[in-house]
């Protein structure tokens, strides 16, 4: 299985996020996911919310340019988690932004929802530029979408198990991978949304999972500077994911 | 017309249309940046219930107890050829009407209190709590509460509990305890009474006062429409009528029913979906929630406990005129139903209360079943449309989701 990690980008501070990110970018895992701070993060939970008001004022282009830098020759993949509704207004723009700093690709939680109908043309603007949209589906998304977007991309798929990040409502997780599965075929599938214990980890391995997502539960290590809680975390995960 | 006894007809699986609509539902969203509303379901719904709000199943098991309840109360529900009022309107065409009000507690509402109850006993609960508009839905609860041994309580909107005080009767009977509502009973409630001793009710203020009791006393919750887990259980209905249509060898042109928050009328045509027949849902005038409504993300509850959900709405401070059919009053209307509105697959319709009594009064007449003040709306619909000489010829199913019959006091003598 892969493993990929989420903070919000810079959270909550440039130094701070630094020092995290330092202890990170030594450790074993693949996807780099970084949450470009918005202002209407409306499909995460209230941890999640809290970083995005809190990285606003350290976000800038360059400064990711420089983390994703470390991040590649350490040979990691990099993706921007970005809501449209931050960028749709200067999609062109934006993009080429995101290129430049060495994104490999973006995962934007609201396109199907909230922009349905732009799902084709962002997806053209982004091939142009050599960038992934990785598909973002739910247990809502409809079959007919989640076919259309796996054809429409190459990349690997992010699934959402809970209805927003970091909370745990009851779920059937046998279920939801079943069916995802069955849509998508051999693409790698990664699971996130609410994923916070080595239990649901073994459960997601066990039905087919390619790979989990986590965010939400290393922000609380930030909040308390705890590098040592940080780090075995992500080893504790690691493990999880590896063995 | 059917045997009453044709349990076979009843289906072993509710239909979830989630993953069969045409683009994707818009998700619930909190409504405070700093807490999630979404979480805190996890103390206001029963977890099964919560676990089939959010699925990706098209298809859920009905449980055998719950089958042998449906089977009690009355289903599966009559489809009755409406042949009198086909007469009455010289219409060279078929009405069929599928008759929710023959359930024991009068309406479609005891499709979802069942299941949910039942789920609820299951985890160890001892009592439940909802509100009530028209009074139909607060029946069902009762009843579904004591059948799987639960205490219940109810927040019936003030004007209702007024109009209304056969409907108090029988939910006592079945062992409720019912408070109308703005209430003392909660913080809201008396919130609500200290700005206005004298305010109706509405139905959002309604939930708010349940989902507020719920919290307090740690107890559930359970929802009488809007959700998609209501609408799935709400399936049933549609789910016989087509195989009642199919044993007769009829085929629907036009299915057409009532909108309140959407459960019946979804729970009517969403099986229905893969056909091609056209669908239309009446709203009342009074409560014009598609002619006037935004569809954009909205509250459920006045006061904001629960997610929001994109929908047409009118806004959940809307105060509608006090109407009979009190099941119409609510703001919005079901997400799913709302997007397939937004789609143009289903039609709309508005009826006002002097149309909606004429059409009471007619299929009294014609057809011997009073109709509840909700259904009638559905009614004057489907009047109207067998009038049009474009549609002689095609066949009518209208669903008439509940009897009138404790809600004659809207009728002058
Ligand atoms: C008989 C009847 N029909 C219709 C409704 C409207 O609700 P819904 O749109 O959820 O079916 C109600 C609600 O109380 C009702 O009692």
């Amino acid at each position: 299985m892969k493993l990929a990690l989420y903070l919000t980008f810079p959270y909550p501070d440039r130094e701070t996020f630094s020092t995290f990110f330092g202890e990170m970018i030594r450790m074993r895992f693949d996807y780099l996911e970084l949450g470009i701070p918005t202002g209407t993060p409306y499909y995460d939970g209230p941890i999640i919310r809290r970083t995005h008001r809190k990285a606003m004022e350290g976000f800038s282009f360059s400064f990711l340019k420089e983390i994703v830098n470390v991040s590649r020759l350490a040979g990691k993949k990099n993706y921007a988690l970005v809501y449209y509704n931050h960028f749709h207004s200067s999609t062109g723009k934006f993009l080429d932004d995101l290129k430049e700093a060495g994104i490999d690709g973006a995962i934007v939680p609201d396109l199907l929802t909230d922009y349905y109908d732009e799902r084709r043309q962002l997806s053209e603007e982004m091939k142009k530029r050599d960038l992934s949209l990785i598909p973002f589906f739910t247990s809502s998304t409809p079959d007919s979408a989640i076919r259309e977007m796996t054809l429409l991309t190459d990349s690997w798929i992010y699934h959402g198990l809970q209805p927003s990040t970091g909370i745990r409502v009851p779920v059937s997780i046998d279920l939801m991978v079943s069916r995802i599965r069955k849509l998508c075929n051999d693409r790698e599938i990664i699971f996130g949304f609410g994923i916070n214990s080595m239990e649901m980890v073994r459960e997601l391995r066990a039905e087919g999972a390619d790979g989990i997502a986590v965010g939400s539960s290393l922000v609380s290590y930030m909040d308390s500077n705890d590098r040592q809680g940080f780090r075995s975390e992500i080893e504790m995960l690691g493990d999880a994911v590896y063995d | 017309m059917y045997s009453e006894q044709n349990v076979d007809i009843i289906p072993e699986k509710w239909y979830n249309i989630v993953p069969d609509l045409p683009e994707p539902l818009p998700p619930a969203r909190d409504h405070d940046p700093e807490n999630s509303s979404i979480d805190l379901l996890n103390r206001i719904l029963p977890r099964e219930v919560l676990r089939q709000e959010f699925t990706s199943s098209r298809f859920e098991r009905i449980p055998d107890e719950v089958l042998e309840e449906y089977a009690q109360i009355g289903r599966p529900t009559p489809l009755i050829r409406a042949r009198n009022l086909e007469k009455f309107l010289k219409f060279r065409g078929k009405i069929f009407l599928k008759y929710e009000g023959a359930t024991v507690t009068g309406s479609h509402k005891i499709n979802t209190a069942l299941p949910q109850a039942y789920y609820a006993a299951n985890e160890g609960l001892q009592e439940v709590v909802t509100e009530t508009g028209a009074g139909q839905w607060g029946t069902a609860t009762a009843l579904a509460a004591t059948l799987n041994g639960m205490k219940s309580t109810v927040f019936m909107v003030k004007v209702s509990y007024d109009q209304k005080p056969l409907r108090k009767k029988i939910m006592n009977l079945y062992g409720a305890s019912v408070f109308p509502s703005p209430s003392t009973q909660t913080e809201y409630g008396r919130r609500t009474l200290q700005e206005d001793p004298e305010h109706p009710g509405t139905l959002g203020i309604a939930i708010s006062e349940a989902v507020q009791y719920a919290l307090d006393h740690d107890i559930r919750y359970l929802l009488g429409s809007v959700e998609n887990c209501v609408i799935t259980h709400q399936s049933v209905i549609g789910q016989e009528a087509r195989k009642q249509l199919e044993i007769i060898g009829e085929k629907a042109d036009t299915l057409i029913g009532c909108v309140g928050g959407g459960s019946n009328f979804s729970g009517f045509t969403f099986p229905f979906m893969d056909t091609d027949v056209e669908m239309i849902a009446t709203a009342a005038t009074e409560v014009p929630k598609f002619s006037h409504g935004k569809y954009a993300y909205d509250l459920i509850d006045t006061a904001g406990i629960l997610p929001e959900l994109k929908m047409f709405s009118l806004g959940a401070d809307f105060v509608p005129k006090s109407i009979y059919a009190g099941g119409l009053r609510y703001h919005g209307a079901a997400p799913a139903l709302s997007l397939l509105i937004k789609h143009g697959r289903i039609r709309t319709d508005e009826v006002d209360e002097a149309k909606s009594l004429e059409a009471f009064r007619i299929f009294s007449r014609t057809q011997g079943i009073v109709p509840a003040p909700e259904s009638s709306h559905a009614i004057a619909t489907a009047m109207e449309y067998c009038r049009k000489p474009e549609n002689q010829g095609k066949t009518v199913v209208i669903n008439v989701s509940g009897h009138g019959l404790l809600d004659l006091s809207f009728v002058r003598d």
